[in-house]
């Protein structure tokens, strides 16, 4: 009893004082909006790097450059309608475009073709020491 | 006496095997050592390397990618559709432009997995950890492997379209 006594005399209200949380309020209000933007946004992150959207997205900024985006546009034009005819000319027709895309595309694949990460072209293939001073020791 | 003799055989036959399997794991261990030697000396060089090989792989990716969807949607996509407005049937094509279609989203996730590899393979400190470097190089490595084998498939898919598009011209 004399707890709620005490209560109601410290209350705000009952004294005839206007409460004076509200730049508290809406400081609590602009970080937590800034810890749910950071989380969702961490998130999205996340989810972007680990789905490997990241290696394919070719508007990321820096990712591929405008020149080398616009040469890729350029390049490939080669397109066979869907209406008409077909006939041997019109598939003659087609084998060609196919053919000017891949020989296009060949030169990418090249690159695939050969092994920059072999010891080798990293510059770390063990060479046999023993070997090489039995080398030395027969020049001399 | 011939007993003896053949036994004898038999454990000295054991016993060079024993001494040639040693040091030919003597001389891998040595080479290993060598190799990771060679990466703590050269981590730098090997980084700056790795940073070149990961920015030349994404353009020809990109490129490469770009290649294959125009192959597949607006060159085989739509002769099948061509196709079928001229009421010719042909399932072997229409397979086909579906096993290509598969194959390049395995081209695509392969490449998401090399990528991957090789960031992370970026981010090892090579002269404090060059064990777990070249542990994650031979993983980046098979992984490489993979995208050149999905070209290769995707290239196969196409010879084995053109040559029905061919036998398909003749008989019109």
């Amino acid at each position: 009893m004399t707890f709620f006594k005490n209560h109601k005399k410290q209350s705000p209200d009952e004294q005839g004082e206007a409460p004076q949380n509200g730049g508290r309020n809406l400081c609590i209000l602009g970080i937590g909006a800034l810890i749910v933007a950071i989380i969702t946004t961490s998130i999205s992150l996340k989810i972007y790097h680990d789905t490997g959207d990241v290696y394919l997205d070719r508007s990321r900024p820096g990712f591929i450059s405008d020149e080398e985006k616009h040469q890729t546009e350029e390049n490939i034009k080669e397109t066979f309608s869907e209406d008409g005819e077909i006939d041997a000319k019109v598939l003659d027709e087609y084998l060609q475009k196919l053919e000017q895309m891949r020989k296009k595309s060949d030169d990418y694949i090249k690159d695939f073709t050969t092994n920059p990460l072999s010891d080798d072209q990293l510059g770390i293939e063990a060479t046999d020491e023993s070997e090489d001073s039995s080398e030395v020791e027969d020049q001399v | 006496m011939t007993k003896k003799r053949n036994i004898f055989r038999i454990f000295a036959g054991f016993l060079a095997f024993f001494v040639a399997a040693f040091q030919l794991n003597l001389t891998f261990a040595k080479t290993e050592q060598a190799k990771l030697d060679k990466i703590q000396q050269n981590c730098s060089s090997i980084k700056i390397q790795l940073s070149q090989i990961q920015k030349n792989d994404t353009k020809n990716r990109v490129q490469l990618g770009s290649y294959f969807e125009s192959i597949n949607t607006d060159l085989m996509l739509n002769l099948n559709l061509r196709l079928v407005k001229n009421n010719i049937t042909n399932p072997e094509l229409t397979s086909l432009q579906s096993d290509f279609a598969s194959e390049r989203e395995r081209f695509k996730n392969d490449y998401i997995g090399y990528s991957q590899e090789l960031e992370s393979l970026l981010k090892i400190d090579c002269k404090a950890d060059p064990t777990n470097f070249a542990k994650h190089l031979n993983k980046t490595r098979t992984k490489r492997d993979a995208v050149y084998e999905s070209i290769e498939r995707l290239n196969e898919l196409l010879d084995k379209h053109a040559a029905t598009v061919k036998d398909l011209k003749e008989t019109l």
